[in-house]
């Protein structure tokens, strides 16, 4: 089997940095949760999709072999620094260029030393590949692409990952409901901005839970839409096409918020 | 001390291409030239800032993306290299900026009191954005004047467009409340383009000026428009009608930059020098110049060489301050 484990995490640093924190250390708890699931599942390779790595012109994928540095997070920077210390599978990955392009979509290999990985591709890799055991494909969220196309782009990079015999964990990083607090809070006492964004957000999970597709299928644009859901929900795009739509049922390892904002951790049972 | 005061505002884009263009030493990669006319606009702007000698450099750019409030650089001096996440083949420049943290910490202080949330960036690791280095490098390559950077609090796409201007339009009176104290001599710098729909593929040649062009005749149109009102001088009309032009075209004014440097002017009705327009990528991108001093709304004579000591306000020398941490909840830096 090609995908053996997939997963749906926050890109959010705040719990990565403040896992102390009550409200965040549920999430990071969820996190490491899915960190020894995905290190059960022993594949070779994470594919991993960051909503915050934003590209405008081509579907871009990283084919520097190591990047290695610091990054400090545009709005978070007081809470600490996300070192980054990355493996890249560049034939998989120069594989998700050239495959892009069969299935219509432009594409290019980004490699460049110093480039800005994002903040979101940080903490995925530092909660579930701590050491740097495993190499990473990682694909950029270009803001254009619709639901579709992220979907067939999902199920192109697993189509190319087969080819190459890899097995392969499949991470989507981004959020649920998009509303955050434009004011500051004691941090101690986050929660969802409000009610509505956290019923919508329980709604999704539960359909993830049951493995309910046609559920999905119709409740996600107009969780899009009310719940400003983090880029309309597009990374669950990436994942439902590369499970090729088959995983039967989720666990749900932590639910919470970042600074009001939805977040969760889920595992996929495929 | 003599009040502080602004001088200039210039509409200064930030297209990575334009340096590329422009091979400075800073920026790795090389080109064969191209977006001349964007180019020599900015020559006429290096011109300008040379015979203005401003104190300090004041940049708002939508590059820079905070989602709880208004960000202000806080490090007296940050470096690196600023590889362009969309373009990293055009810009990957290294940087080298001094930062007027004391007005900074001021232009903080008089927003929050003003009622916004506000926030001084302290992490000396922190990566400066991109469209704050090319405006910056495009004005002014040789670094040599303090520099306050702002964030996009991005509050026109949270909020309705015409409330999240509204709070930019705050954050200008709150600079200049803060310019005046501080007795220096300020260029505010908006960076942001007109029109910002654009291409989706790059040509092969990047520099290829003949796959250049404007994205629509609407966006061109627009933009015509808006600049002809500009250098009429009439202002008023141009903020009228700004949500509609983001709406149509969108704008990249919509990040607030625009609405920031005019009301921080105090919205002069008088015309704007236009130095040049072109497109990038499709992209419509306008350098203009409202020039106060010429206008006679602003100080001809440079401010006494005194007002950079120490003061019965408080300032000294635009880059010697000590950060302000905000009045909100401290959290501390670094934590982990």
């Amino acid at each position: 089997m090609t995908i053996v484990s997939a997963f749906l995490v926050p890109g959010s640093p705040l719990p990565y940095l403040r896992p102390d924190n009550p409200p965040w250390s549920k999430l990071a708890s969820g996190y490491r949760a899915a960190a020894r699931a995905l290190a059960a599942s022993r594949p070779d390779v994470i594919l991993l999709y960051s909503t915050q790595w934003g590209a405008v012109m081509d579907q871009l994928w990283q084919t520097r072999p190591t990047l290695k540095g610091t990054h400090i997070d545009e709005n978070w920077y007081e809470y600490g620094d996300l070192e980054f210390d990355l493996r890249i599978d560049t034939e998989l990955a120069r594989a998700c260029v050239s495959g892009s392009k069969n299935i219509g979509i432009s594409s290019k290999g980004v490699d460049y030393s110093e480039f800005p990985i994002d903040t979101g591709t940080c903490v995925a890799n530092g909660f579930l590949n701590a050491q740097g055991r495993l190499p990473l494909v990682l694909g950029s969220n270009n803001y254009y692409h619709s639901y579709d196309e992220t979907q067939r782009l999902g199920e192109m990079a697993v189509s190319c990952a087969h080819k190459l015999s890899r097995r392969v964990a499949v991470v989507a990083v981004g959020g649920l409901s998009g509303s955050i607090f434009r004011k500051e809070i004691d941090i101690r006492n986050d929660g969802l901005t409000s009610l509505e964004d956290d019923h919508w957000n329980r709604k999704i999970l539960s359909l993830l839970e049951h493995g309910d597709h046609t559920g999905l299928t119709k409740a996600i644009p107009n969780f899009a839409s009310e719940a400003k859901a983090d880029m309309g929900f597009k990374h669950f795009a990436w994942l439902d096409g590369a499970m090729g739509g088959g995983f039967h049922s989720a666990r749900i390892h932590a639910y919470g918020a970042t600074y009001g904002a939805g977040a969760a951790v889920v595992e996929f049972k495929i | 001390m003599p009040k502080g005061e602004i001088i200039a505002g210039f509409l200064a884009p930030h297209p990575p291409h334009l340096v590329y263009g422009e091979n400075p030493p800073q920026n790795e990669p090389r080109s064969q030239g191209g977006w001349e006319q964007l180019r020599w606009a900015y020559e006429k702007v290096r011109v300008s800032i040379e015979a203005l000698k401003p104190d300090v450099l004041m940049v708002h750019s939508p590059h820079w993306i905070t989602q709880v409030g208004h960000h202000f650089l806080g490090v007296e001096r940050l470096s690196g290299k600023s590889v362009d996440p969309i373009f990293p083949n055009l810009f990957r420049y290294s940087y080298d900026m001094n930062v007027d943290v004391e007005l900074a910490n001021a232009c903080c202080k008089h927003a929050r009191s003003a009622g916004l949330v506000s926030k001084m960036m302290c992490n000396p690791k922190f990566r400066v954005d991109y469209g704050t280095i090319t405006t910056l490098h495009l004005a002014r390559p040789a670094w040599d004047i303090p520099v306050v950077g702002l964030s996009a609090n991005n509050s026109p796409y949270y909020l309705t467009t015409e409330e999240g201007l509204g709070e930019m339009e705050t954050l200008g009176s709150a600079t200049r409340k803060a310019v005046e104290e501080s007795g220096r001599r300020v260029v505010l710098l908006a960076s942001a383009s007109m029109s910002h729909l654009h291409f989706h593929e790059e040509p092969d040649i990047p520099e290829d000026m003949s796959q250049e062009r404007p994205f629509n005749m609407e966006a061109y149109q627009w933009d015509m428009r808006m600049i002809e009102m500009m250098r009429q001088g009439e202002m008023k009309k141009v903020h009228d009608i700004l949500p509609e032009f983001i709406r149509e075209t969108f704008a990249e004014l919509k990040a607030g930059s625009f609405t920031w440097m005019h009301a921080a002017m105090g919205y002069p009705e008088i015309p704007g020098d236009l130095l040049g327009y072109g497109n990038v990528i499709g992209t419509g991108n306008c350098v203009m110049e409202w020039n106060l001093v010429k206008h006679g709304r602003a100080d001809h004579a440079l401010a006494d060489s005194s007002s950079f000591t120490a003061n019965s306000s408080g300032f000294s020398s635009p880059s010697s301050g000590t950060a302000y941490q905000g009045d909100g909840p401290t959290i501390g830096y670094p934590t982990n």
